[in-house]
């Protein structure tokens, strides 16, 4: 069931915010405030919605980034063998086992020192792209060892196709469901980390987010608990929302269950 | 004598395993006139299908042709590079696989499996190949072949998949098609049906057939030359007709006997034991730990192939001696 309708819960943080992102945005901040209002002045509801937009980037940017380094190093290192690969299993191990998080407040430290600024989104996404690839290597290195071995791919050698042809053309579209069920996984893995980030007061305070409103709305929780009761549901929302969409893609791609 | 469109001489393909080295074909040759069907008989194990998959350099790793020659249409396939033998797989040769449910791609629709391939070697539209896909299914008796190009592999049966796979093997008209047990996979209506239409298939297009495959009442049905294979080497070479009246090694006897007959009431005899690790062969015949006529100088000496008869090859050391009993049919 919550598969099934997984696809049509979960484009609502892309979707229907959006349009509405678009409205407040002209709105004076502190009119109508459906969310309440921080001391600053600052609107939540406005910046939920602002936060989406960010979070929802660092999310899909830093999952098809480790994706597209997933596949290229999982499938060639499944594929061959020899050397390269367990070269590329090697350096995958070593990536799996770095913890991205404390990398990135690390990272962010230093940055702080060096240039006075907390850590850009797109440095963020950055980091968790080049850090955070491994999961999907090794779910692409498992799946084309297994699929490699299958008859049409000696079907497809033995009518010509070269070997790029057979990872790109044969082996990686079969092993897509599980390869998109881990992209969308991660998208809610990468946004949870990046509300850790800036809820440790780690990001960049000129962005928002959601984790930098938990932040601000921490201090006030005792007061104005609105300002991080929005956000926190946004999150849950949107974290909730992917790993339904993820279900919901690796059922409706599957050519087996298709019609 | 017709040219040769495929010699295969003293072949060797190991594969190098971790556990040791595994000597699936251990100096095999097979030759193969043009225009002609033979078969490669043998147990699973004996060395069949390695021997197609050299002659397609499609050896999987860690397997490694290490020695003998391949010869096709004259040339020699081992000196190509592997950008040559792309081009000959599919337009020159083709191989119809055992299990159709896994050599045809799941994730693409039949029109998809057949076109590609032929927009790759032919250079043919889109347009152009999705009719030569159409044609190609009716060549292989698929009805309502429109329906079916937009089929994906899984919403068609085992025969219809089967069809599928042989018009994809045929889609560039390649001059010798190998069978690899293209039947052992379907049920037996079925299995009829398709030997039929590789049958038919071989003489419209003038194709050369290798069968591949450990049904001797496949070999007696399609083949005009035998092959057998046992531990990745040749026992007997012989016409069809004179491996079924007059075999003269115990192995192809005893293949023969585990045969099942409607006429005949006799028990069915299997043949003892296994096929011997290819790791450490026996010494000696690899045969005589099964063959129920081993003599002292079959543990101790590999025999040669000989010539008994024109056109009939055995190795055996005892076949003057045997008389070996005729498949009563």
């Amino acid at each position: 069931m919550i598969a099934l309708l997984g696809p049509f819960v979960s484009p609502y943080p892309a979707r229907s915010y959006q349009p509405l992102y678009e409205g407040a945005a002209g709105q004076s901040p502190s009119w109508k405030h459906p969310f309440g209002v921080e001391d600053s002045g600052i609107d939540v509801f406005s910046e939920v919605i602002n936060g989406t937009k960010n979070d929802l980037y660092v999310g899909l940017v830093a999952s098809l980034l480790t994706t597209i380094i997933g596949i290229a190093l999982g499938a060639v290192g499944g594929y061959f063998r020899g050397l390269i690969s367990d070269l590329i299993l090697g350096i995958t191990q070593v990536f799996f086992v770095i913890p991205v998080l404390l990398l990135i407040l690390l990272f962010a430290r230093v940055f702080e020192i060096l240039v006075f600024k907390g850590l850009g989104l797109t440095l963020i996404v950055l980091i968790l792209a080049f850090f955070g690839w491994s999961s999907v290597a090794f779910i692409v290195r498992g799946e084309t060892l297994r699929v490699r071995e299958m008859e049409f791919v000696q079907a497809a050698r033995s009518l010509g196709a070269g070997s790029s042809r057979i990872l790109f053309r044969h082996i990686v579209p079969n092993i897509l469901s599980p390869l998109i069920v881990i992209t969308t996984l991660n998208i809610a893995g990468f946004i949870l980390t990046e509300v850790v980030v800036s809820f440790l007061g780690f990001g960049d305070p000129n962005t928002t987010t959601w984790g930098l409103l938990l932040n601000e709305g921490f201090a006030l929780i005792r007061t104005e608990w609105w300002v991080s009761l929005f956000p926190g549901l946004a999150v849950v929302f949107c974290v909730l929302g992917f790993n339904l969409m993820g279900d919901g893609l690796s059922d409706a791609l599957n050519p087996r269950l298709r019609e | 004598m017709t040219e040769k469109l495929l010699d295969i001489s003293e072949l060797r393909t190991y594969f190098f395993t971790e556990a040791g080295v595994v000597r699936a074909v251990d100096g095999i040759s097979v030759d193969v006139d043009a225009g002609e069907t033979i078969g490669l008989v043998g147990e699973s194990g004996s060395g069949k299908s390695v021997t197609a998959q050299s002659a397609l350099r499609i050896v999987p790793k860690p397997g490694r042709i290490v020695a003998g020659s391949i010869k096709f249409e004259g040339e020699d396939l081992l000196a190509k590079s592997e950008d040559e033998m792309r081009k000959l797989r599919g337009p020159k040769m083709a191989v119809v696989f055992q299990d159709p449910t896994t050599s045809l791609n799941p994730v693409y629709t039949v029109e998809k499996q057949l076109t590609d391939i032929l927009m790759l070697h032919r250079d043919l539209a889109k347009a152009e190949a999705s009719q030569r896909a159409l044609y190609l299914l009716e060549l292989v008796g698929i009805s309502e072949p429109e329906k079916r190009l937009k089929a994906y592999p899984h919403e068609l049966s085992g025969g219809m998949k089967q069809r599928v796979a042989i018009a994809r093997a045929l889609s560039c008209e390649p001059t010798l098609l190998f069978a690899d047990e293209p039947t052992t996979n379907l049920d037996v209506t079925i299995q009829a049906q398709v030997l039929e239409l590789l049958k038919k298939l071989q003489k419209d297009l003038k194709m050369t057939m290798v069968m591949i495959t450990h049904d001797m009442g496949i070999i007696a049905d399609m083949t005009r030359r035998v092959t057998v294979l046992y531990a990745g080497k040749v026992m007997e070479v012989a016409d069809t007709a004179a491996i079924f009246n007059a075999p003269m090694h115990p192995y192809t006897e005893a293949l023969l006997k585990a045969v099942p007959s409607v006429k005949q009431t006799r028990v069915l005899e299997v043949i003892p034991g296994n096929i011997p690790n290819l790791i450490e062969p026996p010494t000696g015949c690899v045969f005589h730990p099964r063959c129920k006529y081993a003599k002292d100088i079959c543990v101790k000496e590999e025999p040669r192939l000989e010539k008994a008869e024109e056109g009939h090859q055995v190795a055996c050391h005892l076949w003057r001696e045997l008389k070996l009993e005729a498949k009563a049919s």
